[in-house]
């Protein structure tokens, strides 16, 4: 019997070849009336001057904006991996709201986690385990 | 009078209310914009072919692409000007057709689609309009003309042949089968449409006229018990089944060939092998771990009694808690005075398997230390300077 094959699937490294933003959809809703949209809106709008600029620097994003009545101004992104993550950024300034749809973009997506190992890896450890066969004999 | 407050309130709500069958007006969605009603006509009645209808972007496509595939033209009077077809000079549009179809439809003014292209980061001369093509699977438009299906067929020759090139010439003495599993492995159907689905690539729920052009257009397989994988007989081509419809991993493996085949068409050659090393032999897959060996002794000592080595012999090289629960053996394969495997196991046998697995391993992964010139190297320059790569005897018959 000649050796035969097992299938496999190969694993995706985002960033080991091409990178791909996780961040594909970000929806900006605002409320025309309520003063909690300031921000957003019309005087000191986020929309009129910063997402505009924020969208051309950020082509790989679908942005929609939508407005919300009578609800808080949200920030919803929409991730790669299916989920999404909604900010609330009533009453914050337009800088504020630059920095929140900026951490939106950066994420990955995938839940909050503590990462307690210092490093994350596919490929086996180089090292190995330890084996008390190999390596110099202790002598006691 | 307690009594009576609440039959009023009750009258004040219940005012509004109807019954369905006293309705004066009918319901608020049939009186929605006229090419919602247009379009729903359309799609569930009279059209055969459901994308059809969207003449109009068509033709935009077709002009405004340099790209050779979309150079057949289905309407030779209405796409000689790149604006659309004035209703003065040319015949109106068929009854069936939507009036108004939204601006997503068209794949210049999609926002997904855009959003594909930069996240692909391909070069401005990939046209989104090849891109929205490659959305195309042939079960949701037969025409071929507006489908996916010639840029897949590309796609998959060039996706085949480099995949194939590189692993020959990585591990040239790979058994046949392990090289047929690894080249699935980056280039089957299945890792296509994982790669798919990293890169963002929704589905339509149905192919209409009126779908976003950056989403995949595909007939979904209707609900019911799985249906067998060779659902096509032998001597059929592969797109004679979608008229079922086709499972979702298909198409979506389908467009991504589709956009390795527009790389190629519309950047070179250069540009698509740099895009398939960073999209496909980017990713992560242990070659080592897709041997299955059945009787590895033998086809060590029948790999020995070829390569005119001496035969192999398994020794003994320590061990610890042998009369435990849980013992060690550490066997190590020689051939004369050298090692060539090593293994360790619960028991002998075991750990002289392991040796003997661990020595073939060693002798099919072999991988010649600089890397040798691939055979492409020579698509752009046929003089450029070519290292060959070995080729090996093959794998060993038991």
């Amino acid at each position: 019997m000649p050796v035969s094959a097992l299938q496999a699937v190969s694993k995706s490294r985002n960033g080991v070849g091409a990178f791909i933003l996780q961040c594909k959809r970000m929806e900006f809703n605002f409320c025309d009336w309520a003063g909690s949209s300031k921000g957003m809106r019309h005087d000191r709008s986020f929309l009129k001057h910063s997402l505009p600029q924020f969208a051309k620097e950020n082509p790989q994003i679908e942005i929609i904006v939508a407005p919300r009545p009578n609800k808080i101004p949200i920030i919803r992104g929409v991730y790669i991996n299916g989920r999404e993550k909604v900010i609330a950024v009533d009453g914050l300034e337009i800088q504020q709201i630059l920095q929140k749809a900026q951490l939106l973009r950066d994420s990955s997506g995938a839940k909050l986690k503590r990462i307690t190992k210092p490093v994350i890896s596919l490929n086996e450890s180089v090292r190995g385990m330890f084996s008390p066969f190999h390596g110099e004999k202790h002598v006691i | 009078m307690k009594r009576m407050r609440c039959a009023g309130l009750l009258r004040d709500q219940l005012l509004p209310i109807r019954h369905p069958s006293a309705r004066m007006f009918p319901p608020h969605h049939i009186r929605r914009t006229p090419h919602f009603t247009a379009t729903t006509t359309t799609t569930t009645t009279t059209n055969p072919r459901p994308l059809s209808t969207s003449t109009r972007n068509r033709n935009s496509a077709t002009t405004t692409a340099p790209a050779p595939v979309e150079t057949s033209n289905p309407n030779p009077p209405a796409t000689t000007s790149p604006e659309p077809p004035q209703p003065s000079s040319s015949p109106p549009p068929p009854q069936t057709a939507p009036t108004t179809l939204p601006p997503c439809r068209s794949p210049t003014t999609s926002a997904k689609l855009a959003a594909l292209h930069a996240r692909l980061s391909l070069h401005p001369k990939f046209p989104v309009q090849t891109l929205a093509r490659a959305l195309i699977h042939p079960s949701a438009d037969p025409n071929p003309l507006f489908n996916n299906r010639s840029l897949t067929t590309l796609g998959s020759a060039l996706i085949n042949y480099y995949a194939t090139e590189w692993l020959l010439c990585t591990y040239p003495r790979l058994p046949a089968e392990v090289l047929r599993a690894a080249l699935s492995a980056y280039v089957g159907a299945k890792a296509l449409a994982s790669m798919g689905r990293e890169w963002g690539v929704e589905s339509a729920f149905e192919p209409r006229a009126d779908v976003d052009a950056g989403l995949l257009q595909f007939k979904r397989l209707p609900p019911g018990p799985e249906v067998e994988a060779s659902g096509y007989k032998w001597w059929q081509e592969k797109g004679e089944r979608w008229t079922n419809g086709v499972p979702e991993e298909e198409a979506t493996a389908s467009f991504v060939t589709s956009t390795f085949a527009g790389v190629y068409l519309h950047e070179g050659v250069g540009p698509v092998k740099q895009f398939f090393r960073q999209h496909v032999l980017s990713r992560k897959l242990d070659i080592d771990k897709l041997f299955n060996f059945v009787q590895p002794t033998r086809e060590l000592s029948s790999l020995c009694s070829r390569e005119g080595f001496e035969p192999p012999i398994a020794r003994h090289i320590s061990e610890t808690g042998r009369r435990s629960i849980a013992p060690v053996f550490v066997v190590g394969v020689y051939s004369g005075l050298e090692k060539i495997g090593e293994g360790h196991g619960g028991s002998m046998n075991e750990a002289r398997i392991r040796a003997a697995v661990n020595a073939l391993k060693g002798w099919y992964l072999y991988s010649p230390a600089p890397q040798v010139d691939l055979p492409s190297k020579t698509d752009d320059d046929p003089h450029a300077p070519f290292r060959p790569a070995v080729i090996d005897v093959g794998e060993v018959i038991v």
